[in-house]
This record gives structure tokens, sequence and C-alpha cells, in this order.
């Protein structure tokens, strides 16, 4: 249903462009009304947003920020592009496609400093790189992602059958000669629970390696409203650091909104991605970015076929 | 078979005293009864009908004609008592009010299901069929659907088809109530023509007094107070009936004498 | 002859027509961006450009969904007829032919997967599933309302259960199963597509369904509403297909075609 819901929403979202949004920007007396709409339900990987609400960060910046919880394949980069959303959470490498399409849209705060998405597999099979795990058997991706034309072109994929990924590791579990994309600190942790040792090979490993967990916004709201834009990074970093220190307070009001994921799960979880959240960084520079990086996913993107011309200057903001 | 000539809306004739053919079957009914919904439709029925007698069932709506004549084909079985046909009983033939013809199936295909039914081969079964349907006058009409043919049309398939297996129990319910008068009549004298042909035990469920009158030679009346006969009137008109007979005297003392019973006392509802 | 063709066609082509200009009109006045509404002549460049990927997806879904309406259409009159057999048979199973009905298709896929693995094999299964009912509760209803005339007309030659199974009882509901299969003939386009989602081995683009969705994650919206269209086509052309088959079979004696 969620394609559809998709494409509904696609349809429907024509009509709202006419209603816009309008808001003022904070006054000393009044909070800002926003919302960041996340792309999937809430767990560790938003942990920081949750933690700078329990703060109060938001507020102490003069923001009310509404974190709306969303689902498989939220349209977010539409959702925000058509001011539906003041903010929204996504990949750099759907911006890049956004943004090729002629959306405007700029990244301002990338949580995941190091992509934490990778291929899993059954620890059984004894493999030692990623490459001999396209020797055979089946791959589960969700068609679409850039990376399955980057495995292609790198690895060659005419031995595997490869097939749709669903939020579901059933298949995954019942076929020791699976391999499924991942997000490292989430399927590994249930194929664990569920008896099957998994192993991970990680994409930043082969060179792929976006920023992700990125809040994005319009230009247009950067350039209208930009002490707006600085006074949500700077809560935000707040956040992070947070959540970082203790996990746990956002992490109880994260599991009341999402119970069917266990409490020690997302304790788990969020310490395996605490090294990719850090990065190099400290707690003054949490979150930026550097054109280095978006220069390289750039041209990786055009080298795939997937976007026409790069423009990596302007798809982000350090504010 | 004595396929007669094709003929067209015209009054049949047939020489007098000339009843050949296949003749017919004696029907005994002893103590005959029925229940339907609760209901004793038929009780304590017992009914003669001699080989080659045509015999009009007449009453008014629920007084088990139809039950009567569905007990005679074999339909459904009684509640009480017994039928005995002499003869093959199984030379029977039905005539439905509606054609009843199967819409997906040209004429020649309809005329010749009960041959089909049987067993016999295609070629001698649309021969058959086609001398049949010569006879009742459609012969034009072989290749048609039912579709394309009108209601006394579709009625005269129906007999065709009700005399491919030369049966000598012919069993008719209403089978001209739906048609209109002129058609009505023409049929009438063709089924007396067939009748005359082929002699066999004719059993006519009718609600016309005057159709009652024109084609049998007896009719019974049936009430459905006692779910039994309550008159059974020899109607002795010469044969064969025609046009003439429909204004004669004689015609007309008959229907009123049934007229009378049935507005009297005797078989009210 | 002509007039007739014209009748039936140029009023859908023209309303068809007249969207679409007051589509593109709209779309390029307002200033709703291609990527998230795409005017109708991009979309039809859209099928150009991507003709080589559409037409790969859409016949691979044509395939799955043939298939999957063949065994509708086989399994689904079968079983009718089991069904109608008896009362108790039917009683008994007839709620099974509802649960078809009823089923959320998207929680059972992923069960599909696990026992029918990936691939078209469930592709099929899927598109099955979702459009086998209303064969059955056509085809059942009508081999159950043969005209009870008829059919004592059949006892009384003495024909056998089979004989009046196959010479009566099939051909008059034939009807009712060709009302059945027009409802299941987009019914199994779905299903093919709803299977695609969740077990197409798309290597090498798979069917119109994952087509859908590569082009979502990519940003390709002019794609995904050229990949929606042609969906839609299939669906049309199977209805089209359908309609024929009636026309043909029941031209000559069935009110319902013969007015077409």
């Amino acid at each position: 249903m969620s394609i559809l819901h998709q494409i509904l929403g696609l349809l429907c979202l024509s009509p709202l462009l006419l209603t816009g949004c309008s808001s003022e920007d904070a006054s000393p007396l009044a909070l800002h009304k926003t919302a960041l709409q996340l792309n999937w339900v809430p767990e560790p990987e938003f942990g920081g947003y949750y933690a700078a609400s329990e703060l109060g960060a938001f507020m102490a910046e003069g923001l009310a920020v509404e974190i709306r919880p969303g689902g498989a394949q939220s349209p977010v980069e539409q959702m925000v592009a058509a001011g539906q959303v003041e903010f929204g959470i996504t990949s750099a490498d759907s911006l890049l496609m956004a943004r090729d399409r002629g959306a405007d849209l700029v990244a301002i705060y990338a949580a995941y400093q190091t992509f934490p998405e990778g291929i899993m597999v059954h620890a059984s099979r004894g493999l030692e790189s990623m490459a001999e795990v396209f020797q055979g058997g089946t791959l589960g991706v969700i068609p679409g992602s850039p990376f399955l034309k980057l495995l292609e072109r790198d690895y060659g994929l005419d031995k595997m059958k490869v097939v749709p990924h669903d939020n579901n590791i059933a298949p995954f579990l019942q076929d020791p000669k699976m391999a499924q994309q991942c997000f490292i600190s989430s399927e590994p942790i249930v194929a664990r629970h569920a008896g099957v040792d998994p192993q991970v090979f990680m994409l930043k490993d082969i060179g792929f390696n976006p920023y992700t967990g990125l809040i994005i916004t319009r230009r247009q709201t950067l350039e209208q409203h930009p002490a707006r834009v600085s006074a949500l990074v700077r809560a935000v970093r707040q956040g992070w650091r947070a959540y970082l220190a203790d996990p746990d307070p956002a992490n109880r009001v994260m599991h009341a909104l999402n119970p069917t994921m266990a409490a020690a799960t997302f304790a788990e979880a969020a310490i395996i991605q605490k090294p990719l959240i850090q990065g190099q960084l400290d707690d003054a520079t949490l979150g930026t970015m550097t054109l280095e990086r978006w220069r390289t996913l750039a041209e990786q993107l055009e080298d795939l076929g997937l976007i026409e011309r790069a423009e990596p200057e302007g798809a982000f903001v350090n504010p | 078979m004595h396929p007669s000539a094709s003929v067209g809306l015209e009054p049949l004739r047939q020489p007098p005293g000339t009843v050949q053919g296949t003749g017919g079957v004696a029907v005994s009914l002893l103590g005959l009864g029925r229940d339907l919904a609760r209901t004793r439709v038929l009780d304590d029925l017992d009914l003669h009908i001699p080989a080659g007698q045509f015999l009009a069932l007449l009453g008014p709506s629920g007084c088990g004609k139809t039950t009567l004549l569905r007990l005679i084909a074999g339909l459904d079985g009684p509640d009480r008592g017994a039928i005995n046909l002499d003869g093959d009983g199984r030379a029977k033939a039905y005539v439905f009010q509606d054609a009843c013809l199967l819409p997906w199936r040209r004429v020649l295909d309809n005329v010749a299901l009960p041959l089909e039914l049987s067993g016999v081969p295609k070629a001698k079964r649309h021969a058959i069929a086609r001398q049949l349907i010569a006879t009742v006058g459609l012969g034009e009409a072989v290749d048609r659907f039912p579709d394309e043919l009108s209601g006394g049309m579709k009625m005269r398939v129906s007999l065709a088809r009700a005399l491919i297996t030369q049966p000598r129990l012919l069993l008719l319910d209403e089978p001209f109530a739906a048609l209109d008068e002129f058609t009505r009549q023409y049929l009438d004298d063709h089924l007396q023509a067939l009748f005359l042909e082929h002699g066999m035990t004719v059993v006519f469920v009718t609600h016309s007094i005057a159709e009652a009158v024109f084609l049998a030679d007896r009719v019974i009346m049936l009430t459905p107070r006692t779910g039994g006969i309550v008159l059974d009137h020899w109607v002795d008109l010469p044969r064969p009936r025609d046009r003439g007979t429909r204004v004669s005297a004689a015609y007309l003392a008959h229907i009123q004498r049934l007229a009378e019973a049935l507005t009297s006392g005797v078989v009210a509802a | 002859m002509i007039g007739s063709v014209l009748a039936a066609w140029l009023p859908p082509l023209l309303s068809f027509a007249g969207l679409t200009l007051a589509l593109e009109i709209g779309l390029w006045l307002s200033d709703i961006p291609s990527y998230l509404m795409p005017r109708p002549s991009e979309v039809f460049i859209a099928l150009h450009v991507h003709g080589a990927d559409l037409t790969r997806g859409i016949l691979r879904t044509t395939l799955a969904a043939s298939a999957g309406l063949s065994a509708s259409a086989i399994l689904g009159v079968v079983a009718a007829i089991a069904l109608s057999s008896n009362d108790w048979m039917r009683r008994a199973f007839y709620p099974y032919a509802v649960f078809f009905q009823t089923v959320p298709i998207i929680a059972i896929a992923p069960l599909l997967v696990i026992w029918f693995g990936y691939g078209l094999k469930t592709i099929i299964a899927v598109s099955f599933i979702v459009s086998v009912f209303p064969i059955v509760a056509n085809t059942l209803s009508g081999l159950l309302s043969t005209d009870p005339a008829l059919r004592d007309l059949f006892r009384l030659h003495q024909a056998g259960t089979l004989t009046t199974l196959v010479k009566l009882r099939i051909p008059a509901a034939l009807p009712q199963f060709l009302t059945g299969l027009r409802i299941a003939s987009g019914l199994a386009v779905i299903g093919a597509i709803v299977g695609e989602f969740v077990a197409d081995d798309y290597k090498d683009g798979g069917g119109i369904g994952t087509v859908v969705m590569v082009s979502i994650k990519e940003f390709k919206i002019d794609k995904v509403f050229a990949a929606v269209l042609m969906a839609s086509l299939l669906g049309l052309v199977f209805f089209a297909l359908v309609n024929l088959i009636g026309r043909f079979t029941m031209r000559r004696w069935h009110i319902a075609e013969t007015r077409e």
C-alpha cells in the first residue's frame, strides 16, 4: 500500500502548493511552530531530535518543533519541496537526485557521518569480502537504491537473483544463501535475536559513503529565515550530544511511540550507531559536512547515470 | 412417422377416421396424494386415462393441475397412492408453459435434443429433426437462434422437440397461455392435427374453457378444496374440429356447462 | 459499420483528449513543478524516452497477469462446479472462496514469498489469489440458477448428472462466468503488480510495478506516471479482450452481448 500511498500523495500534493505555509519569524514572545518529518518510525537513528525535545533545546531556541514519524518510503523530499513541512530527514543520494530534477532543497545537518547501510549475509557462509557475496544466491535490495547500480558495475550481479527488500527479515532467516541490504543498527540485531548470526559488509568500505540522517529544508526557507535555520541546527546539535552521552531518556520516549521494538534493542542500536554519528567530529562541529564528501558522491551518482548535472556546492550548508 | 406437407399458417385438415401412428399409453392413478407446503394439493385421486385419449385438466390456480401433470411425467413423486403407465413409460414428452429452448443452440439442435440425450448419432438425429421442423412449418428457421423467433414460433419448436421421440404420452402445461389469440388458435389446430395423426395419449392443462372444449375428448376439473376431481365431462364433438366447430351451438353449450360448473359452488376455490 | 465503430470510440477519445489538454494547460499555468506533478506532455515524452524499460516491464507484468487470470478462470470454474454439485459441499467450502477475496494481500504476500520463493511463480500466485473470487462467485451463481424447467426437461429425458452439467448448466452459466471474468481481469493486473512489489526478480528491470518503485526512488516522476499509465492500459486491454470473448461466444443468443 505504501507505493500507492506515495503515488496518491504525489497527486494530492499539488493543491497544497496553493496553500503553502505561512509562518513568521520567532519573536521573543512567541515560539515559531514548525515540524520535522522523519523518514521512518521513531528509532535510535532519530535519537538526537527526541533528546533535543526532552531537553527543551528547541524551546530555548524559540522553536516549537513537532517531530512527525514517517514510514516505509515517506516522500520526504516532495513534502518539504511542496511546503507541506519545513524540515525533513533524508539521505544525501536522495537529495542529489531530487535536486537534479529541479527541487531546490538544501541539507543543513548530517546526523550520520558514516553511511550505516551494508549488505548482511549469514556469518555461517564464512565470506571474507563484499566481492564474495555476489558469487551466487539472492540479494534483497530496495528497488531503485542507488548503490545497487554501483554493485552491478563493480561486482556484476549476473550470478545473483535480485529481489525487493521489505521490512521483513523472514526470507533472510529462511535462506542461508540470502544477502540483504541492512541498516547496521537495525536488521543485524533482529537477526541475531532470531538465532541467525549475521555478518555485515559496510557499503562505506567499498567507497559508497553518502551522508544520511540529513535534515533538509527549502532554499527559500534558508534565505528568508536564516536565523531560524541556525537555531534549529544548534538545538539539534545539543540534542545529539545529549543522546550520545546518555540515550536512555530519549529511548524511553521513542519506545513509547514505537512499542514494537524492544527497549533492549533500542539500547543496543544506540551503542552500535554511536561511532557512525560521532565520526571524527567534536561537540562543536557535530553534524557538519564537507564539500569533498558531497563532491565524491555527486561524481559517483553522475557516473552511475543517476543524475545529469552535479552541483554539490549548492546542496548543503553548515549554518 | 408420417410427415405431412410443409404448412404455413393455414388450417390443417385431416381426413376423418385416419388415426394412425404411434398410438398412446393408458394411465391409471390410484389414490394419488401429494402434499406441498403443508397443503394437501392432491388427495385420494383416482383417474383412468385410456390409451389415445385427449384429456384436458381444467381448474383455477392452485388446484393442482400442474402438480398432477408433473406426477404423471415422473418429475415429481407422490406421497400416497400410485401411478401406473400401461406400455412404454419412457416414451413421454412434456411441453412447458414457456417454450424452454436452450438459447445457445439453434433450432435444429434444440429440436434434436431428446434424441441427443438418448445417444442417437448426429447425422441421424439432425435428419429426423429437419423433417419435424418442416412439419411444424419452420423449415426456413432451422438455423436460427431462439432469440430470433417469435413466441409462437418458439412454441412450435417446443412442440417439434416434444414429438421427436415419437411419444405415446404427451403432457402439456398451459403451453399456449402466453400467446395471442390468433396464434393460439392456430396452434390448437396444429396440436389437434398431430393428435389425430399419431394417436398418442394427451394430457393438456389449461385454464381456458374454450380451449379445453375445442381440443379435448374429456375435461376434468380439479379443486383446491378437496384435492380431487370434481367434474368429469365428456366432450362429444366430432373430429376434426375446425372454425366451424368454434361457432357451433354444441360447442357453446359445452362451454356454458363447464362455466356454470366453475362458477357454481362445485368448484369454488 | 464504420459509423458504429466511430460511435463507440469517439466519445471516450474526445473526453480523454479534452481532459489531457485541460491538465496540460492547467499545470503549465500553475507553478507546480514536474517533480511533484508532471504535465501530460512530459509523461508522453517519458513514454518515448523510457520506452525500452517500460515495454520490458509491461510485458513481464502482462505475462504474470495473463497466467494469473488463466489460473483463476480454470480453477475458479472447477471450484464453482464442485461447489454447485451439492449443498453440503457449498456450505462447507464456500467460506474458503470468500477468504480469497477478503484476505489482505499485502499481509500474506510476504508469506507467499517464503512458501514459493521469489520470482514469477509467486507473482502469478498473488495475481491468482486476488482475481479468483469473482469468477467463483459469479460462475457459481450461474450454475445454481439454471432454469428449473430446463432441468426438468433434461431429467425427463433421463440425462445423467454429467450430461446435464456439460450440456445444460455450464452453457447456461456462461454469461455469469464472463461477468466474473470481466471483474477478475482488472484484479489480475493489480495482483501481478502487488506481487512484483514483494517478489519480483528485477535484475533485468522487472515488471511494471518494479519500474514504478524504482522510478519513485530515482525521482523520475514523469516515468512514474508513464509506468502507471501503461499499467492502466494493460488493465483496459484485458477488459476489452474479455468483452471480445463475450461478444464472440454469446453474440447470437444473449441479449446483453447483442446490445453492445
